[in-house]
């Protein structure tokens, strides 16, 4: 079994390492070789693909930008800010969607590039992998959990409510409050 | 006037204090002339806080810009209407309104408890001070609305274009009377904390404030929806930002505590979940503040970062070690009188209710907070948006819905089988009728068909209750079916009532599920041009732009384009879209340009017109986006439903000669007073619903 000694030095460690983590990652928050501008727009540009058709129809560019974050405080997609808030990010990055579409790009491909170019903040909503699990299912496990316990609950309380149905010998019409009631003035007549 | 309102500030914040300090030491040392103190200065707090609110409102009507937030949230040419509501604009206005609100409150509570509760009524006015003083002393020492400026400006910033609505003068208002009246029936659990008088007593006291909460939440929501949908202009009503997440949080733990405090009520149980959630929807409020004010999470509500934030964190922090310590240290003084007995009864569906709704309520809290808990782990940023928001809460939703329906058709104690088959047969046969005609009929999308198939069973669920109760009146009084129905209602007004707010409930996810049939359209028209599209009810339309105009207004210049609507049988009609440029009094641009959209409305879908900008040589070609909204006014009303059925649920009703008779779920509970003894009050009997 670990000394206090060995708990406090592994959890200082384990503190530690995650600071590192946090300190390094944010260091290395910019994509290699973007170039961001004064206001954090950061341009997502791609030579067009040799003799590309167009493969995005109008209503699957739409989509791709309903999963792109506008950088600005609106907290929409890029798809919704662009018309409707005053915002500088968001018409530049449907003018880079415009572009990579126009370039022949897939859905995913452009996806990736503007991942790449702002990191996974530039997502709607974070993937389902590594330590994002815990935020898609803790919601989930909160409730299921909550429900367990509930019925357990529930359970427990039903067996007490028939053992207690079991040793009484005649059916009493009355509340529980009532028989509360009826136990205290016994208890206080008893000498 | 404006002197005399910034030293009535100083003022309410001594008083307050005062306030705080005797009353606690009163209830301590059982000294009625320091309680009696108590109660005094805290009237003096609301005439002193009401003094300092007409000395900002003063200098906003008459544009004293000597006053920093004058200067930051008006300007000369703002409409008087948008003055009075910029008190509540800015960050130190609204701490203000906060405060003003508070005092009015406690005032209240301290009348209506003028003969009872006043063995908790110390400690209530102790905890309110307390509350008061915290809001006064970060009001006066860290958003004060009387700082000066250096200087007096010839004009004022002016208030931001999107608060320039009707809506933003009664939304915010309402979420603070929703917010604030939290603070109640938190200083009642902590009086029956401190003074372990934890019996029905406090519960009765703190049940109307709890429903006033949820009353001025649930219209402060909504219209903070609407005031989304017409302002905003991005087509939606709720976008899942932080702040809005920050009012649902209390508004979901408020409307599961109204349910489970049945159970207390009736059966005398789950006394320590009661307590923790009157607790936490208490926290939530100022949590939704803190995440509000603090800047700590990006939202489109934010004010700006300041050090409000830092004193509302300490504040939440204190307030939940002292709820802890007093929860931890009276656990046994909380202990439940009766158990539930079976898996299928009433008691069972409220307690599955409670727990979804504070499921719901975590996951948008753990939504809101994930990228704060991501960054701090993996070092990088995340955006936790609709997607995920949406993911998580509609099948918790559907199933909060279903419960809805399933609550109010099982006994309580112990239902039998045949109890159920009776009970459930109509429902259910109403909810798959209604779900297999929507899939006759073509509608396809999963979530849009469990959610009418649901909504049908709760609304036969409520028809069912009515149809019951009013041929049951009939029988007994002969009286007319509309003289039936309204008596029924008038009787049994928490029963009933309850169920109009379950119908309000089944109208909003009809709306909701409406969403999932939205069609958007972008498009350029020059003058002249049309454009066809085609709406979810798969109706075509035929827009034609009518031309870009330009024009001036009293403070902003206004580019405008005006569309024709046309569709088969129905005669075209005129929809305008703004861009809105504010200036100030001297006529320089003021914030950036603001969206004014067209809707063309009716009960079955918004037209929804969007201009974006006008491009072109000769700057007349309009950009516009036109979105096809199926069943948005259902929205609102499931809102006015919904605050409809609190209301008859909260209107007072007469008792007869003291004696509380209700019948209820298949028994009768009958308490006279004589028969109760002090110290172990009974629960009052309650009726079903909220």
């Amino acid at each position: 079994m670990a000394t206090r000694r060995q708990f406090v030095v592994a959890l200082g460690g384990t503190v530690a390492a995650v600071a590192a983590r946090a300190a390094h990652a944010q260091q290395g928050a910019e994509a290699p070789g973007a170039t961001m501008e004064g206001d954090g727009y950061v341009p997502v540009r791609r030579l067009p693909r040799p003799a590309a058709a167009k493969r995005l129809t109008p209503l699957e560019r739409d989509a791709v930008e309903r999963n792109l974050a506008c950088p600005c405080p609106c907290t929409l997609d890029v798809f919704t800010c662009r018309t409707s808030m005053p915002c500088g990010f968001s018409p530049r990055l449907h003018a880079d969607v415009v572009q990579l579409a126009d370039g022949g790009y897939s859905a995913d491909e452009i996806m990736a590039a503007f991942e790449q170019a702002y990191g996974e903040k530039i997502l709607m909503a974070p993937h389902k992998q590594g330590f994002n699990w815990v935020g898609w299912i803790a919601p989930f496990a909160a409730v299921g959990g909550g429900a367990f316990a509930a019925g357990a609950l529930i359970r427990r309380w039903g067996r007490r409510a028939a053992e207690r149905r079991a040793t009484s010998p005649v059916p009493i019409q009355a509340s529980d409050d009532e028989l509360a009631r009826l136990e205290a003035a016994i208890r206080s007549d008893d000498p | 006037m404006i002197l005399l309102g910034e030293l009535s500030l100083w003022v309410a914040l001594l008083m307050a204090t005062w306030s705080a300090t005797v009353s606690f030491a009163g209830g301590r040392m059982s000294r009625s002339d320091l309680v009696a103190s108590g109660e005094r200065s805290m009237y003096a707090s609301v005439a002193f806080v009401a003094l300092s609110s007409i000395g900002l409102w003063t200098a906003l009507i008459t544009s004293d810009f000597s006053l920093r937030f004058v200067a930051s949230y008006t300007s000369a040419n703002l409409p008087t209407v948008y003055k009075f509501s910029a008190f509540w604009g800015g960050q130190a206005g609204s701490m203000l309104f906060w405060c003003l609100i508070l005092s009015l409150y406690s005032a209240l509570t301290l009348v209506a408890n003028r003969r009872r509760n006043r063995e908790l009524m110390p400690y209530v006015t102790g905890t309110l001070a307390t509350i008061l003083v915290f809001f006064l002393g970060t009001t006066a020492f860290s958003a004060n609305p009387y700082a000066r400026l250096d200087w007096i400006p010839p004009d004022g910033t002016g208030l931001n274009p999107q608060l320039q609505n009707p809506g933003m003068a009664f939304h915010p208002p309402n979420l603070y009377l929703g917010y604030v009246a939290t603070s109640v029936p938190f200083a009642f659990a902590i009086a029956a904390l401190v003074t372990r008088r934890l019996d029905a007593e406090w519960l009765a006291a703190v049940r109307r404030w709890s429903l006033v909460s949820w009353l001025f939440l649930t219209i402060g929501i909504t219209m903070g929806m609407w005031w989304a949908y017409v302002e905003l202009g991005w087509g939606g009503y709720w976008a899942w930002d932080p702040v809005e997440n920050a009012s649902l949080l209390p508004w979901l733990t408020g409307t599961a505590f109204l349910h489970s405090i049945m159970i207390q009520e009736k059966r005398g149980m789950l006394r320590k979940w009661n307590v923790t959630l009157v607790v936490a929807t208490f926290l939530l409020s100022i949590l939704g503040t803190f995440i509000t004010r603090s800047g700590v999470i990006e939202s489109v509500h934010s004010f700006a970062q300041s050090p409000v934030g830092s004193y509302f964190a300490a504040f939440l922090v204190t307030a939940i070690a002292v709820t802890g310590f007093l929860v931890a240290t009276r656990l046994r003084d909380l202990e439940a009188r009766a158990e539930l007995e079976s898996m299928v009864s009433r008691e069972a569906a409220f307690l599955y209710n409670n727990v979804v709704l504070v499921g719901i309520a975590f996951s948008v809290l753990w939504g809101t907070l994930f990228p704060i808990i991501s960054e701090a782990v993996r070092g990088s940023k995340i955006t936790v948006g609709p997607p995920f928001f949406n993911t998580v809460n509609i099948p918790l939703g559907l199933l909060l819905l279903a419960l809805t329906g399933v609550g109010p058709l099982i006994a309580w104690r112990r239902a039998s089988v045949a109890n159920l088959k009776r009970q459930f047969a109509v429902p259910v046969a109403g909810g798959l009728f209604l779900g297999t005609a929507l899939f006759a009929l073509g509608m396809r999308d999963g979530y849009a068909l469990v959610s009418y198939t649901l909504a049908g069973f709760v609304f036969t669920t409520i028809g069912q209750e009515f149809v019951k109760g009013v041929n049951a009146r009939r029988r007994m009084h002969d009286e007319p079916v509309p003289v039936a129905f309204v008596r029924l209602i008038a009787r049994n007004r928490r029963r009933y009532g309850g169920y109009i707010v379950h119908f309000g409930v089944v109208v909003l996810f009809a709306a909701f599920a409406g969403l999932a049939f939205k069609k958007e359209y972008d498009l350029s028209l020059t003058p002249g041009a049309s454009f066809s599209a085609v709406d979810p009810y798969n109706r075509t339309w035929t827009f034609t732009s009518q031309g870009v105009s330009r024009y001036e207004e009293l403070n902003r210049q206004v580019t405008a384009v005006v569309l024709e609507a046309k569709r088969a049988g129905m005669a075209p009609t005129l929809i305008k879209s703004e861009k809105r440029q504010h200036v100030d009094s001297r006529g320089q641009p003021t914030f950036e340009p603001s969206t004014e959209v067209g809707i063309l409305e009716s009960l079955r879908q918004d037209v929804y017109l969007v201009l974006h900008g006008v491009s072109g040589d000769d700057r007349e070609t309009a950009e516009i986006r036109i979105t096809f909204n199926p069943l948005v006014w259902w929205v609102w009303y499931g809102g006015i439903i919904m605050a409809l059925g609190g209301l008859i649920v909260m209107w007072p009703q007469a008792t007869r000669g003291g004696a509380r008779r209700r019948a209820e779920g298949g028994y009768v509970v009958v308490m006279q007073p004589s028969e109760r003894r002090p110290a172990e009050a009974p629960e009052p009997p309650v009726e079903a619903g909220v």
